[in-house]
């Protein structure tokens, strides 16, 4: 186990900069998670971090040691790829066991190491098969019993994944994190899938275009977001936002007044966010038409169009409504999110 | 029925091809089993068919066959030769700038391929005087070194399409888990590449194998000479023995038959693979 710390990192391919000094502690033992939409630079950091690329400026240390001249071999990392790059000429054991044969490990410790792994991803059974004979789950789960056998210092996964269907990543996800639990090794996670991120963090640096855009446990991101483009990509359904004017206790937009408790000055052009969730159908209040009901099950998200623009709204159970009918939106004041409408920075 | 109308002109087509291509071979087969009298009695299939043929070429019985299994030596050492050095050469170079991206690696390759610009034939007279300049003229390893040198351009180029086929995770994995570039690929690249090695290596084994004018010029001596140019030295006489010519042919046509036989599976797959992206 170990902690990283990047201290401003600059990236650059020819004369595009990709990452603009991003510093950023990762402390023994945490599961920090890397989210941003594509583009925005965070695997680019992850893979100078795995050695794979290298750093234009600033300086990356594992455990306190700057490593940005160090081979990837040296660093103590291990990473799981989008793609598994499992050696497809393998069975599951030699990949497992690949890392030790280098390291010229005996065949007894090879064999050790490798079964350690297969016990903790219950890949016992499939030792010698190849890859190819292997579901997409389990192939993911030998690329991480491939990390899991050298007992690195860092864990390093970019998208693992992505290529799994959505209930296998599920099912994953939370592998994934039982094994985080367990092993308790540094990790740290690249994707652009905002629940992935929220459900497995410990804390969470959502990325744009080569910066960090905010820092912090997966609730606070969700309850005190920084800035616009943050309470817009962490959140699903995405916050509604519409530009207004602050008045005493309320915003004026799309011609009708909306709550908050938040504070602005008087007349100051704000942006109003309101989660999907924090909006309820009323018998009075803010008046809007249905455009489209889809039932969920549990939930019910309904999409309401207000002055203009189209409102998300999930209600819990089944939708008594249906599409064209008129109806009232109620906006809990208190967990309105009001932010500058020049900057976007939270006010 | 549109789809059988296509067929069927497909297949209206395949058989005079098919008859063309085989025409000639059975022509061969058909002198090699005749006697020296009935080999041009225009019979489609001869009266006594013989395989007397085959015993004379085998026991070395008539004057243009005095060296035919030191002869056959040489074709065989030539292309093996040809095969193995080509190879190392080519995976080498593939290698060198497919994975390890080695600057300058593309212009070397398109520059090996530009000599293909040139044809064999011009290239003849300088490899003749390049090989007499060291001192290897009537030396197997003249025409050895020839034929890599023809060989190899496209060799690399193949692998190289090859091996920019493999997903370069793996390069990245394997690094990470601590392989160095020979580990690499040694333990990597190489397994992975088999079906591209066998069809390159098979393929500059059959062009060295079949090489003809290479051979008649930097080879002279009885001795030295691979079969194929042997083989020409039949018609040098008035009174051919077609029969024999036709019947060592035919031997000569047995390795490169059976190896294709044994790597077609590779060869189609080997020499296809990235020539479209995938």
């Amino acid at each position: 186990m170990a902690s990283v710390a990047f201290d401003s990192i600059f990236k650059s391919f020819g004369s595009t900069k990709i990452l603009h000094g991003i510093s950023l502690d990762i402390s023994d033992g945490e599961f920090m998670v890397l989210v941003g939409p594509s583009g925005c630079g965070k695997s680019t950091l992850l893979r100078m971090l795995a050695g794979l690329e290298d750093i234009t400026a600033g300086t990356i240390a594992i455990d306190g040691r700057v490593v940005n001249d160090l081979d990837s071999k040296d660093r103590d990392i291990a990473m799981v790829f989008q793609s598994y790059a499992l050696y497809p000429h393998m069975t599951v054991s030699e990949n497992m066991g690949f890392s030790l044969r280098l390291r010229k490990d005996s065949v007894r410790r090879i064999a050790e190491g490798v079964s350690r792994a297969a016990k903790i991803l219950n890949l016992e059974p499939y030792l010698e098969r190849y890859p190819r004979e292997l579901s997409g789950g389990q192939r993911q789960r030998v690329a991480m019993g491939r990390a899991i056998v050298r007992d690195p210092k860092v864990f390093l996964f970019d998208e693992p994944l992505s290529n799994l269907d959505a209930k296998l990543r599920v099912a994953m996800r939370s592998e994934i994190k039982a094994l985080h639990q367990r092993l308790k090794t540094t990790t740290v996670y690249v994707t652009h899938d905002q629940i992935e991120a929220m459900t497995m963090a410990d804390r969470i640096a959502v990325m744009n275009e080569g910066r960090i855009e905010q820092l912090g446990e997966p609730l606070d991101l969700y309850d005190r977001p920084a800035n616009l483009f943050v309470a817009q990509f962490i959140g699903s359904p995405a916050m509604n936002v519409f530009e207004g004017v602050f008045q005493e206790g309320s915003v004026h937009g799309l011609g009708t007044r909306w709550p908050c408790t938040a504070k602005a000055q008087a007349g100051q052009s704000v942006k109003y966010g309101i989660r999907p969730e924090h909006l309820a159908l009323h018998s009075q209040g803010i008046a809007g038409e249905i455009e489209v009901v889809e039932p969920m099950g549990a939930e019910t998200e309904i999409l309401v169009k207000v002055g203009g623009q189209t409102f998300t709204v999930m209600t819990h159970g089944r939708a008594t409504v249906g599409p064209g009918e008129r109806v009232f939106l109620a906006p809990q004041a208190a967990q309105a999110h009001l932010f500058d409408a020049a900057s976007g920075r939270r006010i | 029925m549109r789809k059988f109308s296509k067929e069927a002109v497909l297949v209206l087509l395949a058989i005079p091809i098919l008859l063309w291509t085989l025409l000639p071979i059975y022509h061969i087969f058909l002198f090699s089993i005749s006697s020296k009298d009935s080999a041009f009695s225009g019979a489609l299939w001869p009266d006594k068919p013989t395989l007397r043929n085959f015993g004379t070429i085998m026991r070395e019985e008539h004057f243009y066959l005095h060296h035919f299994w030191s002869q056959i030596w040489n074709s065989l050492w030539i292309a093996v030769a040809v095969g193995v050095i080509t190879l190392a050469v080519a995976t080498c170079a593939a290698f060198a700038i497919s994975r390890l991206k080695v600057k300058g690696g593309r212009a070397v390759m398109n520059l090996a391929l530009f000599t293909y610009f040139i044809p064999a034939a011009f290239l003849a007279i300088p490899m003749y005087k390049a090989m007499g300049m060291y001192g290897l003229l009537n030396n197997r390893w003249s025409l050895v070194l020839a034929m890599v040198t023809l060989a190899a351009p496209y060799a690399i180029w193949v692998l190289k399409q090859a091996s920019d086929k493999l997903p370069y995770e793996l390069d990245e994995a394997a690094k990470i888990d601590g392989a160095t570039p020979l580990q690499l690929f040694r333990l990597v690249y190489l397994p992975l590449m088999t079906p591209s090695l066998i069809a390159i290596g098979t393929y500059a084994l059959l062009l060295a194998w079949n090489e003809y004018l290479y051979a008649y010029l930097l080879l002279s001596h009885e001795q030295t000479i691979p079969l194929a140019v042997a083989l020409g030295h039949f018609i040098a006489a008035d009174d051919s023995p077609w029969e024999l010519l036709m019947a060592t042919g035919l031997v000569y046509a047995l390795p490169p038959a059976a190896i294709y036989y044994v790597f077609r599976r590779y060869m189609v797959s080997g020499l296809t693979s990235g020539a479209v992206k995938a």
